[in-house]
């Protein structure tokens, strides 16, 4: 038993930051003090999260590459810090978007930061899984608790009824998910990736395996509600406070991601043929199916789940794009890159955009797109950041969004394939389809008249609170400067591009 | 491969002579039995005793937090019990204190729960 105690620091701090806010919570103080324990430690667990990243240049600590533990079902790579610091990132955001949130409300406040972070520790955890044991605990880690959180509005029909559909649906997954893992199990022998992919190699495909992989993958499609298995979304998206759809959308979709990305490439590596169409097809649909309804939407949250399902197309592109092509390691890494950098670059800018929306409605005391008309008369300021987060997602230079369509593009025409080609195509087509709705709301931010019931004190109430301007300040910075340099999410991307096995 | 499902066809075999011996028992007792159904004979059975009230009678909601507890140390329970057969294996190889650390850690996290829920008041009963 080796204990790499430096690797594990980050899992360590915040699984303590973990119990410390439920302590908090039990203290007679106020409640904000259990977010602020929590900012802190999340902060915390950044610190050795960047010592690992700068090992070679600090004297105390030993270079050894990639750290692998537990006899290797336990990985502390490149692409797991990255993957790690964006949902601790991640974690601080969505912490800054929920205080002022859950003071202006009758929420239980303790409780809440100590699921959050439970989901966060979820997953880390899953970043560094090369398992299938440690990645269904981490990912239920995930889910477990935004069950709960999704129904925090408690007193509110529609919150309670995108709690059930979440919890029915995440139950479901994980069902299948376990399913696909057991007969992936039953036919190998294996549960660590690196012995699943030598057993594929030296037993063959057969009938039982392929379903197998292909229930595992579809478990993870359900994760990142990529269509035909995004049903839930809207629903829970716009009945969920609105801190945690941004939570849904940006966080525990990336976890589904990372998990997607490592049982396909770690474990399933040589079966690509079984499921690179799969993801073919599920990228094409999710984003059309995404676009074409965002259309028609009126509630401007249901409107970001439906773009939510688009972008999560967006990113499996890559992927899918490999369908047909006879993939060099090179090739694949471009794709890794390729997705990894929409996965930050998004993650930066949909958190904006949900910081924006939550500031925008605790003034307007209105969820719907016609209520946005005439914002930039009055409210000039959040106006501009409305523009600035739904252009970079709609995809316009200078803002973020576009390097992330860039490099998605690039990976997708580069696969040279005529199935990558196609895929690109579709892309392209959404891209525009996608500029409609998000422009929509711009438009009616900027040019439409202010409406008549909008009250002399809306105008005049320019308050925000200071967290959430934090969160706003973060996000913005972030898509603004991955928009213009994008050599710094090129930089993360590139050193994130490499998963090691663990053996 | 076909000797993986040659091992279902075994499994479908054997699920069939449940079927049938199970099957078989009730409706043979069916055909053989006299019916002659008195009121005291479609009683609910209680161990001898005359049953008293409905069937559906309610507890309280209260128990389900009881319940909740009370895994949280039966779980504790389940986890020691390994633990305690192996520890002198893990001290003999040199990992003593650590297993035992680990151990107060699992409890201190398990204990934090409960201490949450006498603070929040779930175990006065009102």
């Amino acid at each position: 038993m080796n204990f790499d105690y430096h690797a594990l620091l980050p899992e360590i701090i915040l699984a303590s930051t973990v119990m410390l806010v439920l302590v908090t919570d039990l203290l007679p103080v106020k409640k904000y003090w259990a977010a602020v324990v929590g900012i802190i430690g999340t902060s915390a667990a950044l610190v050795p999260l960047l010592t690992l990243t700068f090992c070679d240049s600090l004297d105390f600590c030993e270079a050894t590459g990639a750290r692998s533990m537990f006899s290797g079902t336990y990985v502390v790579d490149s692409f797991s810090l990255v993957l790690k610091g964006l949902f601790l990132v991640v974690a601080l955001v969505v912490l800054l978007m929920s205080i002022g949130y859950l003071e202006g409300g009758r929420f239980w406040q303790g409780e809440y930061y100590f699921l959050l972070l439970a989901s966060v520790l979820g997953a880390v955890v899953m970043a560094s899984s090369r398992d299938f044991i440690s990645m269904f605990v981490g990912l239920e880690l995930v889910t477990g608790p935004t069950f709960l959180m999704a129904g925090w509005r408690k007193g509110d029909d529609r919150s309670n009824e995108a709690a059930l559909k979440y919890f029915i649906i995440g139950v479901i997954s994980a069902a299948i998910l376990l399913f696909g893992i057991s007969l992936v199990y039953g036919v190998t022998g294996q549960l660590r990736f690196a012995d699943v992919a030598a057993a594929i190699a030296v037993r063959g495909e057969s009938p039982l395996l392929t379903i197998g992989v292909i229930f595992t993958i579809l478990g993870f499609a359900f994760k990142v509600s990529a269509a035909p298995f995004h049903f839930w979304t809207p629903d829970t998206y716009e009945g969920a406070p609105t801190p945690v759809t941004a939570y849904l959308a940006v966080g525990s979709k990336a976890a589904g991601f990372v998990g997607l990305l490592t049982v396909a490439y770690v474990a399933f590596g040589s079966t690509r043929g079984l499921w690179a169409g799969l993801i073919w097809v599920l990228a094409a649909t999710s984003m059309t199916l995404g676009n074409v309804v965002a259309l028609k939407q009126t509630n401007i949250v249901r409107m970001l789940g439906y773009s939510s399902i688009a972008q999560g197309g967006f990113m499996l592109v890559p992927f899918g794009a490999l369908a047909g092509a006879d993939v060099t390691p090179d090739m694949l890494q471009k794709a890794f890159f390729a997705t990894v950098t929409y996965v930050l670059i998004y993650a930066a800018m949909n958190l904006g955009a949900f910081a924006t929306i939550i500031a925008i409605s605790n003034r307007i005391k209105s969820g719907e797109i016609r209520a946005l008309a005439g914002l930039g008369v009055y409210a000039p300021g959040l106006a501009g950041l409305l523009a600035i987060f739904f252009f970079s997602l709609a995809g316009i230079p200078p803002v973020a969004g576009w390097f992330a369509k860039l490099a998605m593009f690039n990976s997708a025409i580069g696969s040279g394939s005529g199935w990558g080609l196609a895929l690109a195509i579709i892309a392209a087509l959404n891209a525009v389809v996608a500029f409609a709705y998000y422009g929509k709301i711009v438009k009616s931010a900027w040019f439409d008249a202010v409406p008549d019931d909008v009250s002399d004190a809306m105008k005049a109430d320019t308050k925000v609170a200071p967290s959430l301007m934090l969160a706003l300040g973060i996000t913005f910075v972030g898509t603004i400067a991955f928009g213009v340099f994008p050599s710094l999410v090129t930089g993360l991307s590139e050193f994130a591009s490499s998963l090691s096995s663990g053996l | 491969m076909s000797n993986y499902f040659g091992d279902y066809v075994t499994v479908a075999v054997f699920l069939l002579i449940g079927a049938v011996v199970v099957g078989g028992g009730v409706i043979a007792a069916k055909m053989l039995q006299p019916n002659n159904p008195t009121a005291l004979k479609s009683q609910v059975y209680e161990c001898g005793i005359e049953p008293i009230g409905s069937g559906w009678s309610q507890s309280h909601v209260r128990y389900y937090i009881f319940a909740l507890l009370f895994l949280i140390f039966d779980v504790e329970a389940i986890f020691i019990f390994p633990w305690a057969v192996n520890l002198e294996t893990f001290a003999n190889a040199g990992f003593g204190v650590f297993i035992l650390v680990e151990m107060f850690i699992f409890i201190a996290i398990l204990v934090l729960g409960l201490v949450y829920a006498v603070r929040k008041g779930v175990l006065t009963w009102e």
